[in-house]
């Protein structure tokens, strides 16, 4: 089986930046990550320094992610010696046992994490994790809230609170949730298209109107969201063909809604450019536009 | 209810390459069928065939503005296929979770209003895998406004071990890291929804003999 540098013929450095990238930015794409990272330890861990550690660990988390319990407990066996006694080593045992459905077990071992030092948080967010695996939501839901009281800062957690209220359909706690989130995060787009489409699928004219200037805050924060750039267009062509506004309100959001659609279609000329396909997507979008196009009243 | 459902081999590997792509995450698509003669409701004890299908979202499937960009635009490009929506599929996070939330209720109702004989399709996430024998879906349909599963000896397979193998060899290959769904147009409008790329190489595998899909 061809290895990975031969492949995409890149050097060790490049496989060891790679991983550094994918950690930074948090990506999930764990099957590249047992790719790259289970090669790059096997030929080249004598390189790699004190780097080796955050690596084992990166990819022993991945391996789970893959089913890869051979290559998981080889990471973790290497942590363990290295860092015998260790909470940081420890949480990852339970993640393998989370991970072959011993919840139990894995619940155990992060309480005893928790008895040696109460202020782990990640051990508290495991066994959260383990509530939300099960399917116990609202359970996990409680115990988030809880952690969140002491740990008001954790961006993290509360963005996961506002997942967990999405998938539990409780939209009025999940934009409070998200409100969190852009008081400390203001110049993030994504936590403002995300509120916005929250207020948008709880409907009703007032939300419908908070939506829109979120969806348009979150386009000023980055104009190239797409998301944020229908969003504004869906919100504001409800908006004035709502019976429940003024015709002030109307005129305002027709002109909102035709600005919207002009980017829009601009943006899929832009993408347009060459493909065959990229042109259906490109037709539909006009179309869908045409369609939606409100008479002012 | 009496009539009976068809899956080719394109809607249903794309489906499950869907799923795969992200196996973490709830996943939801809408499935396509050629027009019949006829128009609108079910052809008189015919069959529904689900021919194609587009995979929607692998994030926040419950926030409707972005479904109903979707859904505007599938419909215009279905009509211009000569081709509608005729049901929806869903694949929840949790391994274990088979069953139709509300989500997925509401969906599927919303389409049942254009099309009497629409049909949700859920995946039974534990037995995908490279070794499933029987199609790993539960299907359901609506009669007297409930979703109630449907007779599984009205569901039929165009070339069900054709269809495994072409599902077995794409998903082996990592295809399903090429499959494009709304949410990953909508972070970048020039990837395409209608998944042509995947659609030839379907194509390509499935047996000559057969002719079509």
């Amino acid at each position: 089986m061809a290895s990975v540098s031969d492949m995409y013929d890149v050097t060790w450095e490049e496989m060891r930046d790679k991983l550094r990238k994918w950690r930074d930015e948090n990506y999930r794409n764990s099957e590249q990550i047992v790719e790259v990272g289970e090669e790059l330890i096997q030929e080249h861990a004598s390189k790699l320094g004190d780097d080796v550690w955050i690596i084992y660990e990166q990819v022993m988390i991945a391996a789970l992610d893959c089913s890869r319990d051979d290559l998981a407990t080889t990471c973790l066996h290497e942590l363990q010696k290295q860092f015998q006694g260790s909470h940081r080593v420890k949480r990852l045992a339970g993640m393998r046992l989370e991970a072959l459905e011993r919840y139990d077990e894995a619940f155990k071992m992060y309480n005893d994490i928790l008895q040696d030092d109460s202020t782990n948080t990640a051990a508290r967010k495991r066994k959260i994790a383990i509530l939300k695996a099960q399917g116990k939501s609202t359970e996990a839901i409680r115990e988030l809230n809880e952690y969140l009281e002491q740990f008001v800062g954790d961006q993290e957690a509360w963005h996961e609170l506002a997942e967990l209220y999405i998938n539990e359909h409780d939209y009025a706690k999940a934009a409070f949730s998200l409100e969190e989130l852009m008081m400390t995060n203001p110049h993030n787009h994504l936590y403002c298209e995300q509120y916005a489409e929250v207020k948008y699928t709880q409907g009703g004219i007032e939300n419908l109107e908070l939506s829109r200037k979120y969806f348009a805050q979150a386009l000023k924060l980055n104009n190239r969201n797409m998301r944020a750039l229908f969003g504004l267009y869906m919100s504001a062509s409800h908006i004035g063909a709502s019976p429940k506004a003024s015709a002030k309100v109307k005129k305002d959001n027709v002109k909102y809604a035709a600005w919207a659609a002009s980017q829009i279609n601009r943006a899929y000329q832009l993408a347009g450019h060459g493909t065959k396909e990229t042109k259906c997507s490109l037709k539909a979008v006009e179309e869908m536009l045409e369609s939606m196009q409100i008479m002012p009243s | 209810m009496s009539c009976e459902v068809e899956f080719s081999a394109l809607a249903f590997v794309k489906l499950l390459l869907h799923a795969s792509r992200f196996p973490h995450c709830a996943v939801n698509g809408v499935l396509l069928s050629e027009c019949s003669e006829g128009g609108a409701g079910a052809p008189e004890g015919g069959c529904v065939c689900v021919s194609d299908c587009v995979p929607l979202f692998h994030s926040h499937l419950s926030l409707s503005a972005m479904t109903e960009v979707a859904l505007q635009q599938i419909d215009i490009w279905c009509a211009r296929k000569q081709q509608r929506i005729v049901g929806y599929y869903h694949a929840n996070a949790s391994l274990t979770d088979n069953s139709p939330n509300t989500v997925v209720l509401k969906i599927g109702d919303k389409i049942a209003e254009q099309f009497g004989n629409a049909v949700l399709v859920m995946v039974e996430n534990s037995k995908v895998s490279l070794d499933y024998g029987t199609p790993p879906v539960i299907l359901y349909v609506k009669k007297d406004s409930k979703w109630i599963l449907k007779d599984k000896n009205l569901v039929m397979w165009k070339q069900w071990e054709d269809t495994k193998r072409v599902a077995d060899a794409l998903s082996s290959a990592k295809a399903y890291n090429q499959l494009i769904d709304f949410d990953c147009h909508l972070d970048d409008i020039r990837q395409d929804w209608t998944n042509h790329d995947i659609n030839a190489k379907i194509a390509e595998l499935c047996s000559p003999a057969n002719g079509n899909l």
